[in-house]
């Protein structure tokens, strides 16, 4: 009888599906009522000659029980948790959600990059009004009235005395004229000129350069530009300085880079000739000097000008300027 | 300036092909900006810049290639052997300010008829219209020398003189009309430098001929004119007449006063050449002599400025191949006379410039400067430069993407915005000469640019945007001639009902403002609190101004029903959310310096209450009541659910807030934390006039 007991069990144990079953299992057999607790209490009952040999073997069957139940319960409750994981799974090729981060202005992503590589040389940055006096702007940079140099930028006028900027260099007035040298500042910014076509907005950016100290030359000038442009464009870059004309800086430089589309053999960009215009440049005149205070012998130094607009054009392959202006965010998105 | 090669070579024997003379051109500062080939020629279009009026002619560029190249220049031929004498003809020069030299010559028995076709062509070439042999000489000559010269038909020009004055000095009279050779009555100021005869204005002086007095077929003899005229009078004349000259051109940069003559003369040997005519004496008054000012040069200076190292006889080989005269010599430098066709040369450095042309810059060492280290910036741009940064960023990973505007409105944007008389966003700075009627006025809001950017994209089927500018804008004053310009940012925010794939109830002004309160966390500003705003494009149960301390910095904002009509934005509810906010008032709320609290020791306690207010009463009326408790265990507290509807009373509102309490030396019993969150409740139902909820 009692060894019918240990098979009993497994039949049930085997048809136990849950946890909640498989504790009423155990204490069906556990329990303080239950068959093996009241076979224990039986024992008195029982003969002693056979009290041991019987007692043992409830006791066996007692741990086995335990352990079988306690195996049981482990596979239960992984089973359980298996199946609470796969309750709980979801589409993971839905896509997220997420905000996607917006996008900065091609210029102003361009302007950065310009800005960055010139601090990095120790270059600070200045800023000057954008409506600006007709003396900052043209007087002191030796653009006098009446001067066929004026024909250069076409200007707007606030007023005979007031203008929108055409260019940033008032702010190389602006700044000399608050401070002593040396000086080593860049100026970025809107500029105006009234003029609109396919290369020609009102506004545009440019950034302007100056540095003022002794013994500037017109080798730094190539030593810093020629810095600047191959970290801007790539290390093998060439780069060729021609003689030009700015009133505010004497000698005078056109900067150009080689065609970064076809590698300086010639194309439709560079229109055959296999350079592309980048930036003007200059030892500044001694008559700029002059007009903020600076002693002329003592200190050299030399500006640069550059146009962002044109950079990221080529950068980026732009080949309609208004396209930055328009703000159509599936051109903005690009970038 | 266009050049063709072939005429070129007339000056200067270049055995280079045209490309290398094109790379030498462009090297020492003429810049070939197009080639043309017509015929068996090459055309250059060279880019003169306006300090070199001399290369605006062919013996010009000549010069500078044959001091490059190391040849000889050779002039044409204008030597007139027997000028017969006319002695009964005068020039009278008026104002020898505006006119410091007249010459002239007479040619008679011209036969005016077409030029021959090499004259023509050459013409042609350089872009000028064939007129007949007379005028056709006259171009040629200009285009050779690069002097603007006139030719009169002598027999129309009454009283056989030439007087050269304006219409005050001639006449005293404030204008003056003149009827040019274009058949354009033209009438001109008092100030004007014009060419009479005995009787009447002949010609605007250096800016065009006049039609009773030009060359035509029936013309027997000629006046040339070769001048010299003030560069600022006839460049003012030409401005106001607004019209520009191949003679305007060249006499506004300045043209040689010192060759004029041969100018001259060389156009009376080809009018005997081409029109058979017969040259008659010159008549040459010279009033206001030309010197130039010496300019000394140092060497070391040169080398210096260079960073190179020139010996005294490389300089003087440049200085030689473009016909500068050394005067004087010394040890450490020299005295130079600048020719009369290089009125740009008056100093030192214009002379350095010239050797470096022709040493080449290419040729000039790049070597990076050697520089005192030290950031030389006061602290005030580093910041506002540094907020700039911090605002962007913020806005860039919220998803604002950047845009770019140009910085004009034109005045129906103001009305647009329904913006009243009294707002200082009515201080617009006008520009003179717009180049488009919206375009008539310096931005005073960025607001307008960027509703037009919303609608551009709608335009386009772009249905979700996120936008924002940084730009200035411009505040007219009373008292300083520049406006007041301001840095600000804006953004604008439009989502269309889509339906999406999770939900979120979320309205956009909460969206939106929660940008602005993360930007303001960015820039660890603390001291802001958000009021009904009175912005009138705005709607006004959804919008609020930003304030700074006690001051008002920006708002946000639902723009207003009508204006959402006008815009005609056709969407169902469309809701546009905007802000603009004045990116300097920033900088003074920044809590500079960050300081270092102990972290608790003790444990805090939470509570949880729900009340029943109005549902007018502003949720900030319930956080500044609950700030301004005054109990030093209170360690946080926030709003976490407000609820209408169900079973809440018709216009009354749930608010949820929670209160955190903490010691700061013992932990805090549930019992003393009851007895203080009572009286907690109950100022604020006190405060409030509403009621516990249930």
């Amino acid at each position: 009888m009692i060894e019918d007991l240990k098979q009993t069990f497994l039949d049930e144990l085997k048809s136990v599906g849950n946890l909640a079953d498989l504790s009423n299992l155990r204490v069906k057999y556990l329990g303080k009522k239950g068959i093996i607790t009241s076979h224990v209490k039986s024992l008195s009952t029982i003969s002693p000659s056979e009290r041991p040999l019987f007692g043992k073997k409830i006791n066996e069957i007692k741990q086995f029980i335990e352990q079988e139940c306690n195996v049981k319960e482990s596979f239960l409750k992984d089973e359980e948790l298996k199946n609470k994981l796969l309750s709980e799974v979801i589409d993971i090729t839905l896509p997220g959600k997420f905000i996607a981060p917006g996008i900065e202005h091609p210029l102003n992503k361009t302007l950065s990059e310009v800005v960055d590589i010139f601090i990095r040389m120790g270059f600070s940055v200045e800023e000057g009004p954008e409506v600006e006096l007709d003396w900052y702007n043209f007087e002191a940079l030796n653009i006098p009235r009446d001067h066929p140099a004026r024909d250069m930028q076409d200007t707007f006028y606030i007023n005979e005395d007031v203008v929108l900027r055409t260019h940033t260099s008032p702010v190389q007035v602006r700044v000399m004229e608050k401070r002593k040298p040396p000086l080593r500042f860049i100026a970025p910014g809107k500029v105006y000129r009234c003029d609109a076509d396919i290369s020609h907005t009102p506004m545009f950016h440019q950034v302007e350069g100056l540095m003022v100290d002794r013994d500037i030359t017109f080798s730094n000038l190539k030593g810093v530009l020629i810095t600047f442009l191959r970290q801007m464009f790539g290390a093998d870059l060439s780069v060729r300085f021609r003689p030009s004309f700015f009133p505010f800086t004497e000698p005078s430089a056109e900067v150009d880079i080689g065609c970064i589309f076809c590698g300086g053999v010639g194309c439709r960009i560079c229109k055959g000739s296999g350079w592309l215009e980048i930036l003007g440049a200059g030892m500044v005149n001694p008559k700029v000097f002059e007009k903020v205070g600076y002693d002329t012998e003592a200190y050299t130094g030399f500006a640069f000008g550059m146009g962002i607009e044109r950079i990221a054009m080529l950068k980026y392959s732009i080949d309609d300027i208004r396209l930055f202006f328009e703000n159509d965010i599936r051109f903005l998105r690009q970038f | 300036m266009r050049v063709p090669y072939e005429w070129l070579k007339e000056f200067v024997d270049i055995e280079y092909p045209p490309e290398a003379v094109i790379d030498r051109l462009t090297m020492i500062g003429l810049e070939v900006e197009a080639v043309e080939h017509a015929d068996d020629d090459v055309v250059f279009e060279v880019n003169v810049t306006p300090n070199r009026p001399d290369c605006l002619s062919l013996i010009g560029i000549a010069r500078e290639l044959s001091a490059a190249y190391g040849m000889p220049l050779k002039f044409p031929d204008h030597n007139v052997v027997a000028g017969k004498r006319e002695l009964d003809f005068n020039v009278d020069i008026i104002e020898p300010k505006l006119c410091h030299r007249y010459a002239g010559r007479i040619v008679r028995n011209v036969s005016v008829k077409p030029s021959p076709e090499w004259l023509r062509k050459r013409l042609e070439k350089c872009g000028i219209r064939s007129i007949n042999n007379i005028v056709d000489v006259t171009n040629y000559v200009l285009l050779e020398f690069g002097h603007p010269l006139h030719a009169f038909d002598l027999g129309t020009l009454r009283g056989k003189i030439i007087r050269v004055g304006t219409p005050k000095g001639v006449n005293g009279s404030s204008k003056a009309a003149v009827k040019t050779l274009d058949g354009a009555e033209r009438e001109v100021s008092g100030d004007t430098l014009l060419i009479w005869d005995s009787e009447r204005p002949v010609a605007i002086a250096g800016v065009m001929g006049g039609h009773d007095t030009e060359v035509k077929e029936t013309t027997n003899d000629v006046f040339i004119e070769s001048a010299y005229f003030d560069p600022v009078s006839i460049r003012r004349t030409s401005k106001a007449l607004g019209l520009k000259t191949e003679s305007s051109y060249r006499f506004e940069r300045g043209t040689d006063i010192k060759g004029l003559k041969k100018a001259l003369d060389r156009a009376a040997l080809l009018m005997k050449e081409v029109a058979d005519g017969t040259i008659y004496g010159k008549i040459d008054i010279y009033p206001k002599r030309y010197f130039p000012a010496e300019v000394n040069v140092r060497y070391e200076r040169i080398n210096r400025i260079l960073g190179l190292k020139l010996t005294k006889r490389e300089i003087h080989n440049y200085l030689k191949g473009l016909c500068l005269e050394i005067t004087e010599e010394g040890r450490s430098g020299f005295k130079l006379k600048p020719p009369a066709f290089r009125r740009d040369i008056t100093m030192e450095a214009d002379v350095i410039e010239e050797i470096a042309r022709h040493y080449g810059y290419d040729r000039i060492p790049s070597e990076l400067p050697r520089a005192v280290m030290g950031v030389d910036v006061q602290k005030a741009d580093i910041r506002g430069q540094k907020v700039k940064n911090t605002v962007k960023e913020s806005l860039l990973n919220a998803g604002f993407t950047e845009v770019i505007n140009y910085s004009f409105m034109g005045v129906q944007d103001i009305e647009l915005l329904g913006i009243g008389a009294e707002d200082e966003r009515r201080n617009l700075i006008r520009i003179r000469n717009p180049l488009r009627e919206e375009e008539s006025f310096m931005r005073t809001t960025l607001i307008p640019s960027l509703i037009r950017n919303l609608l551009h994209n709608l335009a386009h089927g772009n249905r979700d945007l996120r936008l924002f500018e940084m730009a200035k804008v411009f505040i007219s004053t009373a008292s300083n001639p520049l406006p007041d310009e301001r840095e600000h940012f804006a953004v604008l925010y439009y989502k269309e009902k889509v339906k999406s794939l999770y939900k979120e109830n979320v309205s956009d002004f909460y969206i939106v403002k929660g940008v602005v309160e993360a930007i303001l966390n960015d820039l660890r500003i603390y001291n802001y609190s958000f009021a009904r705003s009175k912005e009138p494009f705005l709607h006004p149960g959804q919008s609020a101004d930003i304030f700074l301390g006690g001051s008002k910095a920006g708002y946000i904002g639902a723009l207003s029903p009508e204006m959402i009509d006008s815009l005609q934005i056709k969407a169902q509810k469309p809701s546009v959310i905007v802000v603009e906010m004045d990116i300097n008032r920033l900088i003074s709320y920044i809590v500079q310096d960050i300081k270092y609290k102990p972290l608790p020791k003790y444990p805090y306690v939470e509570r949880d209450t729900a009340i029943v207010v109005d549902s007018s009463l502003e949720a900030s009326r319930i956080t500044g009541y609950l700030k301004s408790y005054s109990s030093d265990l209170i360690e946080d507290i926030a709003i976490f659910d407000v609820y209408q509807g169900g079973n809440i009373a018709e216009g009354k509102k749930s608010i949820t807030f929670n209160v955190r309490y903490r010691s700061s030396d013992r932990t805090l019993t549930d019992e003393e934390v009851d007895v203080l969150h009572k009286s907690l409740v109950d100022y604020i139902l006190d405060k409030t006039n509403g009621q516990s909820r249930q």
